[in-house]
C-alpha cells in the first residue's frame, strides 16, 4: 500500500490504530469456520449519501441539495458520517465490527451499469472478457472446497460473480407447491442421460431444497435473503460463501427524499446485515460481509435532484472478524479539479485489493492464486490488516 | 413431418400448437416469410387495452388521491419502489399494488392470449424481441402501467417495417419519455432553465412529480448505449450530454401552465401525447458524434436519431442481438455480418433483415442451442396445451415465480437472452414445479402425453425422453416429464 495514504477516522471500540504495515499474518490452513458474504448493490450506490464526507470543507457546496442535515447523520469521526438510516451499521462501527472504505472503485471508468457490474463480478479489467466470477475462481483456489458447494447465491439465477468451475448453488424462496419424489427422480435420470447442464442444475437445486426447508419471513426482501443466507452458512457441511443481491440503487431522481428509494434501500441494507449478524450468532465473529456497488455517482446533484452514474464510491466491510471502527480512505477531495473528469469522486482505492485482502487474510487464499482471481496488467496487491488474526 | 417445420415452429415461432408442425408441412421458409408483413388488424385483446393517456391519467389520479388523503404524493410514490414484499409492504405500497394490479393482469392476459393463440408466432416473437430492445419497465412506479400500450403503439406497428420508425416511435413515446426521465429534463439555457418562476411552474405542472428541473441524461445515454450504437462503440460523455440537450423539450403534453400569458396554451386535446416544449429546449446547435445539429425544435432530435440508424456500429449491434436470439448465445460471426450488411444496405428495413435471417443456414442447425427464457417457456407450454386457460392473476403468479414478469424488466437493458442467465439450479427447479402443477391441471385433457410430445416436438423429441414419457406412471407424470424435458426447454 502506498505510504501517502492517510487513515481518517481511526479507532472506535478499541480497534488497533495501525492498519498498514502490519506484519504478515499466518494463514497455514483454510479456516473452515470462516464465512464470507458478498452483497452486490446493483445500480450504483451513491457513496457520498451513504457515507457523507461532512468534514470536507467543500462537501456542502459540492453536494448542494443532497447534503444531509448535519444533525441527522451518524458521525463516525470528524470527517465522515453514516446516513441516518444506517443505524445498525453505526452500532457495528462503534463495536469495531465495521470498516468503511471510501473513494473506492473497480478498474472500470465508463458509466454503463451493465459493463460496470460485469467488471465488478468477473474481476477482469475489461467487460465481457471473462465468463467466470472472481469469487468462484477464489473458491476454486481454496483447498478443501471441492466435493460440496462452496458458495451459494440467494437468487433464482446464478450471478456472474459465482459462475465458474468451483461447485456452487443457488436458492430462493419457493412459491409453488412441490412435485412428488418419484417424478423428481425420473426427471433427474432423464437429465443425466440427455442434458448435462440441466442435470447439474437440477441436482444442485434438489440438494439446496433439503437444507432450506424453513422459508424465512419476508420472502425476497433483502433481509429475508440475508436470513436465508445465515441458515445456509450455519450448516456444518454448507457453503462458506454467500452472494446476496440488492437492486434499485440507480438514483437519478429525488434521491435525498426522506422516504425515497435511496433511504429505503439503505434501511433495507442496514436491516439485512443486522439480521445476518443476529442469525449467525457466534459465527458472526468469524464472518466478513462485503457490500459493494459497480460504481459511485456524480458528486454534484443533477437537474432532477438525483445523481448520475459516476466512479468512486463507498464500500462496507462488516463482521465480527473485521478490524473495524474506522474509515479507510485516501481522500481525494471534492473540488472540481480533484474529481475524476471533473464530475465523479476520484477513486483512490482499488476494490480488487480490498477483496483480495479479505480473501487472503480471512479465507487464506494463497498468493499464487491472486493473478487468477484478479487477472491484471499490473498485479493487484492485497490490502492488509482488514481482518482479525484469529485461529480457525 | 419435416425437421425444418419443427425448427420454424419452435425456434422462430413461439412453440408448436398441436397440429401446427403438420400444417407448416414442407414449406417452413414460406410459412415464416408470410409473417414478415405488418398486421392489418390489431388483435382485439390489445385494442381493448387502455391508451397511454389513460394509463398516465390513472397514475395522476393515484397521486391526487394520495394528496387528498393528506399524504405527500412524492414521498408515497417513492416509497413504492423499495424492495419490500407484500408481507412487509407499507400501507401505501400495498395500495399502489392493488390499484395497478388489475391493469397488469389485463395486459398479461392480452399478451399471453395473443402469443398462445396466434397463427403468426414468428411475427409475435419479433414483437417480444423488439419490446425487449426498446424497454419500458413497469418496475418504475411512474411507468407502472405504461409498457403494454408502449409495446402496442411504438413497437408492434414497426416489427416488419423500418427500424428508424420504431426508434422514432419509441423515443417520442410518452412511456419512454416518462420511464427514462426525459419529461423532467430542462435545458439550462432554455426559457424555463433561466427563469426561477418558470422552473417552479414547470415542476408544479410536471406529469411526474419532480422537485428539481435540470438536464437529465438518462434517455440520451440509453438511446446510444442500448437502442442504437451499443455500449463502448465510440461515443463519449460529451456526446451523451449534448444529445441530452438535443432531447430537452421532448415531453408529454400536459395541462397548460398556471402563469402569465406570455407562453401560449398548447393543445389541450393532446394531453398525454408526445409534445415538444420549446420553453424547456436547450437553444442552439449541438454536436453529437462529430456532427453539428442546428435544426429547430424536435426536428433536431429526429435528425440525430436518423443519423444513428445509418451507422455501421448500429447495424452490427442490432444484427448481433438478432443472431443471438435466433441462432446461439455466441452467434457465428458470418451470420452477424450478413444481417448487419442487409441492415445497412436496406437502411434498416426489418422485413428484409428478417428475410435474411430466414435464409441463414446457421439458423436451421438441428441442435437446440437456445435455452428458453421463462416467458418463452410459459408461452410454449400453454401453446402445447390449448385446453388450459389461465386468468391474468394466475399468469402473474406464474411469471413472477419463474422469474420473468413481462413488462417488468429489471432495467432499461431488458431481460438477458443467454442461457447462463437463466439456467440456474433454482430456476430449473421452479420450471419443474411449474411443469408439474400445469400437468396436474391439464392432464385430463391430454389422454396420451407421448402423442402430444410427438405432435409438438416432432423430430426433435429424443429417444430417451420419449421412452421416459412412455414409461410414466400417470398422465400427470408423463406430461410433467414432457414439459420439463431438455427438448421442451430448449429451442
Amino acid at each position: 500500500m502506498s505510504s501517502r495514504r492517510s487513515v481518517l477516522g481511526l479507532i472506535a471500540g478499541g480497534a488497533a490504530g495501525m492498519w498498514c504495515g502490519l506484519p504478515g499474518l499466518a494463514f497455514a490452513a483454510v479456516p473452515s469456520e470462516r464465512r464470507l458474504v458478498v452483497v452486490l448493490l446493483r445500480g450504483g450506490m451513491d457513496g457520498l449519501s451513504a457515507v457523507p464526507a461532512i468534514g470536507d470543507p467543500d462537501f456542502r457546496s459540492a453536494r448542494m441539495g443532497l447534503a444531509p442535515d448535519p444533525a441527522s447523520v451518524k458521525p463516525l469521526d470528524g470527517m465522515f458520517a453514516l446516513h441516518p438510516r444506517l443505524a445498525a451499521l453505526a452500532a457495528m462501527y462503534a463495536r469495531g465490527e465495521l470498516a468503511v472504505l471510501h473513494a473506492v472503485a473497480t478498474p472500470y471508468r465508463d458509466r454503463s451499469h451493465f459493463d460496470g457490474q460485469n467488471l465488478l463480478e468477473s474481476g477482469a479489467e475489461a467487460p465481457y472478457v471473462r465468463d467466470s466470477g472472481w469469487l468462484n475462481r477464489a473458491l476454486a483456489g481454496l483447498s478443501g472446497a471441492g466435493g460440496r458447494s462452496g458458495g451459494i447465491a440467494l437468487n433464482t439465477g446464478m450471478p456472474l460473480i459465482l459462475r465458474g468451475s468451483a461447485s456452487v448453488t443457488s436458492w430462493s424462496p419457493a412459491t409453488l407447491p412441490g412435485p412428488d419424489q418419484d417424478t423428481e427422480q425420473r426427471l433427474a435420470q432423464l437429465y443425466a442421460r440427455t442434458d448435462p447442464r440441466l442435470a447439474d442444475a437440477f441436482s444442485r437445486a434438489a440438494m439446496a431444497n433439503g437444507v432450506a426447508a424453513r422459508p424465512g419471513p419476508g420472502g425476497r426482501a433483502f433481509s429475508g435473503l440475508m436470513e436465508a443466507a445465515a441458515r445456509f452458512l450455519k450448516q456444518a457441511d454448507g457453503p462458506r460463501i454467500a452472494v446476496v443481491e440488492s437492486g434499485g440503487w440507480d438514483t437519478h431522481v429525488n434521491q435525498a427524499a426522506e422516504a425515497g428509494p435511496l433511504a429505503n434501500n439503505l434501511a433495507s441494507l442496514d436491516r439485512g446485515i443486522d439480521a445476518l449478524r443476529q442469525d449467525l450468532g457466534v459465527l458472526w465473529d468469524r464472518t466478513v460481509v462485503l457490500a459493494v456497488s459497480e460504481f459511485g455517482r456524480t458528486v454534484a446533484q443533477n437537474g432532477t435532484r438525483g445523481t448520475d452514474h459516476g466512479t468512486g464510491g463507498a464500500m462496507f466491510v462488516a463482521g465480527g472478524a473485521v478490524r473495524g471502527g474506522r474509515v479507510i480512505a485516501d481522500w481525494p477531495g471534492l473540488k472540481a479539479g480533484q474529481r475524476h473528469e471533473g464530475r465523479d469522486l476520484m477513486p483512490t482505492t482499488d476494490f480488487r485489493s480490498v477483496a483480495l485482502g479479505i480473501l487472503r487474510e480471512h479465507l487464506g487464499l494463497a498468493e499464487q492464486q491472486f493473478a487468477n482471481v484478479f487477472p491484471a496488467a499490473r498485479p493487484v496487491r492485497p490490502f492488509e490488516g482488514l481482518v482479525h488474526d484469529r485461529s480457525g | 413431418m419435416s425437421a425444418q417445420a419443427v425448427i420454424a415452429a419452435n425456434r422462430f415461432g413461439l412453440g408448436a400448437r398441436p397440429g401446427e408442425i403438420v400444417a407448416i408441412g414442407g414449406d417452413a421458409h414460406g410459412w415464416l416469410r408470410a409473417q414478415l408483413v405488418p398486421e392489418r388488424v390489431l388483435p382485439a385483446p390489445f385494442a381493448a387495452l387502455p391508451s397511454t393517456g389513460d394509463d398516465l391519467a390513472e397514475f395522476q389520479k393515484w397521486l391526487a388521491d394520495l394528496a387528498a388523503s393528506g399524504r405527500a404524493p412524492q414521498t408515497a410514490m417513492e416509497a413504492g419502489v423499495s424492495d419490500a414484499t407484500p408481507a412487509r409492504a407499507t400501507g401505501v405500497e400495498s395500495e399502489f399494488r392493488r390499484r395497478f394490479a388489475p391493469r397488469y393482469a389485463a395486459a398479461l392476459k392480452a399478451r399471453f392470449g395473443v402469443a398462445i393463440n396466434t397463427t403468426r408466432p414468428f411475427f409475435e416473437r419479433l414483437v417480444h424481441f423488439w419490446s425487449n430492445h426498446f424497454v419500458v419497465s413497469g418496475t418504475k412506479p411512474s411507468a407502472v402501467a405504461l409498457p403494454p400500450s408502449f409495446e402496442r403503439d411504438a413497437i408492434r406497428p414497426h416489427v416488419a417495417g423500418r427500424f428508424v420508425d420504431m426508434l422514432l416511435a419509441s423515443s417520442k413515446h410518452p412511456a419512454m419519455l416518462v420511464y427514462l426521465d426525459n419529461v423532467n429534463s430542462v435545458g439550462p439555457a432554455s426559457q424555463v432553465g433561466r427563469n426561477p418562476d418558470l422552473r417552479r411552474a414547470f415542476a408544479a405542472q410536471a406529469f411526474i412529480p419532480a422537485r428539481g428541473t435540470g438536464l437529465n441524461e438518462n434517455l440520451a445515454r440509453e438511446i446510444l448505449e442500448l437502442h442504437t450504437l451499443g455500449v463502448r462503440s465510440g461515443y463519449t460523455q460529451a456526446d451523451v450530454t449534448n444529445f441530452a440537450r438535443v432531447l430537452t423539450g421532448w415531453t408529454v403534453a400536459r395541462p397548460p401552465r398556471v402563469r402569465g400569458a406570455q407562453l401560449a396554451v398548447r393543445r389541450q386535446s393532446a394531453i398525454g401525447l408526445f409534445d415538444f416544449d420549446p420553453d424547456a429546449h436547450e437553444p442552439g446547435a449541438h454536436v453529437v458524434l462529430g456532427r453539428a445539429y442546428a435544426q429547430q425544435n424536435e426536428a433536431q432530435g429526429e435528425a440525430v436519431l436518423r443519423d444513428l440508424v445509418r451507422l455501421p456500429v448500429t447495424a452490427e449491434f442490432i444484427a448481433r442481438k438478432l443472431a443471438r436470439h435466433f441462432i446461439a448465445d455466441d452467434p457465428p460471426r458470418e451470420a452477424v455480418a450478413r444481417l448487419a450488411q442487409v441492415f445497412l444496405d436496406t437502411d434498416g428495413d426489418l422485413a428484409q433483415v428478417g428475410m435474411a435471417l430466414i435464409d441463414l443456414p446457421q439458423a436451421w442447425a438441428h441442435s437446440q442451442r437456445k435455452f428458453k427464457t421463462p416467458e418463452e417457456y410459459l408461452v410454449s407450454s400453454l401453446r402445447a396445451l390449448p385446453g388450459l386457460e389461465l386468468d391474468g392473476t394466475q399468469l402473474a403468479s406464474a411469471v413472477t415465480a419463474l422469474g420473468q414478469p413481462p413488462y417488468r424488466a429489471p432495467g432499461p437493458n431488458g431481460w438477458p437472452d443467454v442461457e447462463s442467465e437463466w439456467l440456474g439450479p433454482d430456476a430449473v427447479w421452479k420450471r419443474f414445479q411449474w411443469a408439474n402443477e400445469t400437468a396436474r391441471r391439464a392432464a385430463a385433457s391430454v389422454p396420451d402425453p407421448e402423442w402430444l410430445a410427438l405432435d409438438v416436438l416432432g423430430a426433435s423429441l429424443g429417444g430417451e425422453t420419449r421412452s421416459a414419457i412412455q414409461r410414466a406412471d400417470s398422465a400427470v407424470q408423463g406430461l410433467t416429464l414432457l414439459l420439463a424435458s431438455a427438448e421442451f426447454q430448449r429451442r
